[in-house]
């Protein structure tokens, strides 16, 4: 029993994880409707900036922190403005938009690994490999770090999407961007704020991935779980990608808990494959037939 | 002589290589209600397009309150001129009220749009109703005075209307027609493009007919809804 609750609490860990970078996806989905596969990337180009600043002996962790989180939203808002925008606005098909993104995957990966190479790299450890004892349950320092991070940006992202003035734009261009677009909403303003907000959460998420575990150039990867957590909750959807991301995480921590890690992955992919057979809109999914 | 508000000249556009709109020239004045009428595919939608920048004209030129038409539909918005699009567009999971701040995203006078709210909920009491409800479970008349009042709260000097009867019961059209009387008669000018061409023509102070791009017939609304050839010729009624 003491066991499953700290399985739950670790699959709850990464799953905050997966949440940060799956609410991107499902923000620039509800938008653009394509699946921006650079933001796998994104994170991973978070991860090393930040990575990079920890190098300057002057720059305090925390800076290092926000550092990352900036340069992955330049990197995400950069993507939109110089790629997407383009391809959005010469009334291209949205294919278009999704082969640019995987070319940009793709470039990122490999420069990544020119720059700073294949080898593993460490972000300090704010913690030495600790543990706190509640009641003889062991939770990871870093893991719980990583939740409380991951818990307040997701709250805070869902009160900006809920409350404000610029989340009522994104959710009106999300409904129907032309329609937004003739009534005064400023659509390329909106979009290239949310590629600036999902890049942000992107870089939060390569910099607690760091923590955990350590940064590589093909960690973007942990983007393609990201993207299985969206399409369970449904894509286009942020609730949804928040739960499916959580519900992904717990999973993966139980299979590799009980059964074994190396079917861990298997089984997430095979996840994803029985959702889009049986239902593909997903737990929070709606129009299917609209949008996908 | 009233103010010349918007005045079209020469327009012309095409889909591709495809002519859709034919040297198409017309005005409104401040104050005024002014109706395009033709059958489907003659090109009304597409100079709806092309009034809010939505679409590039192909040539002539497009002057509103005296200045060149901006090149973005928000800066079409910004200088007075609004559209409520054909089908209405509701925001289908935005509620009511959501819908209604859409239309005044870019003012930023607050007692202003306070009383517009006030305004526009008097004019649509089953809009204040269900201000918290979603969009898209309106029904279909409720909708379109949505879709009204959204286009109002942007403050505008010319409010374009495309195909506000669309689908509607003829109950809910005359309604819709008196609510437009209403809003002209607070100072803000209309245009209305119409296939209802009975409704639209008793409506408008001035009318034009287009058919397949041209505009091949104008004048006061009585006098086209009086001359019958021209009503069978190119309306069918």
């Amino acid at each position: 029993m003491k066991i499953l609750l700290q399985q739950i609490i670790t699959g709850i860990s990464i799953g905050s994880i997966y949440a940060l970078i799956a609410s991107g996806y499902a923000l620039v989905y509800s938008l653009l409707d394509f699946s921006n596969w650079a933001h796998g990337e994104v994170c991973m180009l978070g991860a090393y900036v930040c990575f990079m600043a920890t190098q300057v002996d002057a720059i305090p962790f925390w800076l290092a922190c926000v550092i990352g989180i900036g340069g992955a939203a330049v990197i995400s808002f950069l993507n939109e403005r110089v790629a997407y925008r383009r391809i959005r606005n010469n009334g291209s098909p949205n294919m278009f938009l999704m082969i640019a993104a995987m070319g940009l995957s793709t470039t990122y990966q490999n420069l990544a690994n020119v720059i700073w190479k294949s080898k593993f790299k460490q972000l300090p450890k704010l913690f030495k490999v600790g543990t706190i004892n509640i009641n003889g349950i062991f939770i990871g320092k870093t893991d719980l770090l990583c939740l409380v991070l991951s818990a307040i940006a997701l709250v805070i992202l869902l009160l900006l999407i809920n409350k404000t003035k610029f989340g009522l734009h994104v959710r009106a261009v999300a409904c129907s961007s032309r329609t937004a677009g003739l009534l005064g909403i400023k659509i390329d303003r909106v979009i290239a704020m949310v590629f600036l907000l999902a890049g942000a959460l992107a870089g939060l998420a390569g910099i607690t991935y760091g923590m955990k575990y350590n940064i590589y150039p093909t960690m973007g990867n942990v983007g393609l779980k990201a993207f299985i957590a969206s399409v369970i909750g449904g894509l286009g959807s942020v609730p949804g990608a928040i739960a499916g991301a959580v519900l992904l995480g717990l999973i993966e921590t139980v299979v590799s808990g009980y059964i074994s890690s190396g079917l861990r992955d298997l089984i997430s992919f095979c996840l994803l494959i029985v959702i889009l057979l049986v239902r593909p809109s997903g737990l929070f999914g709606v129009d299917v037939q609209e949008k996908a | 002589m009233a103010q010349e508000l918007l005045k079209v000249e020469h327009l012309s556009a095409a889909y591709g290589g495809i002519h859709a709109l034919y040297d198409i020239s017309l005005k409104v004045d401040a104050g005024e209600i002014v109706a395009v009428l033709g059958a489907n595919g003659a090109g009304k939608s597409t100079l709806l397009k092309c009034l809010s920048s939505e679409k590039k004209a192909a040539g002539g030129t497009i002057t509103f309150d005296g200045k060149p038409l901006p090149a973005k539909p928000y800066q079409v918005v910004e200088e007075g001129m609004v559209i409520v699009p054909e089908g209405r567009q509701i925001f289908y999971k935005l509620s009511v009220k959501e819908n209604l701040k859409i239309g005044c995203c870019l003012r930023k006078d607050a007692d202003g749009i306070r009383k517009d709210f006030e305004r526009v909920y008097a004019m649509f009491p089953r809009l204040k109703e269900r201000e918290n409800q979603y969009g898209g479970l309106l029904s279909g008349g409720e909708q379109q005075m949505l879709a009204i009042a959204r286009g109002l709260m942007a403050r505008p000097k010319l409010l374009m209307l495309d195909e506000p009867s669309l689908g509607l019961a003829p109950i809910i059209v005359n309604q819709i027609m008196d609510i437009l009387k209403e809003v002209n008669q607070d100072g803000t000018a209309i245009l209305l493009i119409e296939q209802n061409a009975r409704k639209a023509l008793k409506l408008c102070d001035r009318a034009y007919l287009v058919n397949v791009g041209n505009i091949v017939a104008e004048g006061a609304g009585a006098d086209l809804l009086a001359d019958e050839k021209l009503m069978q010729a190119y309306l069918g009624q």
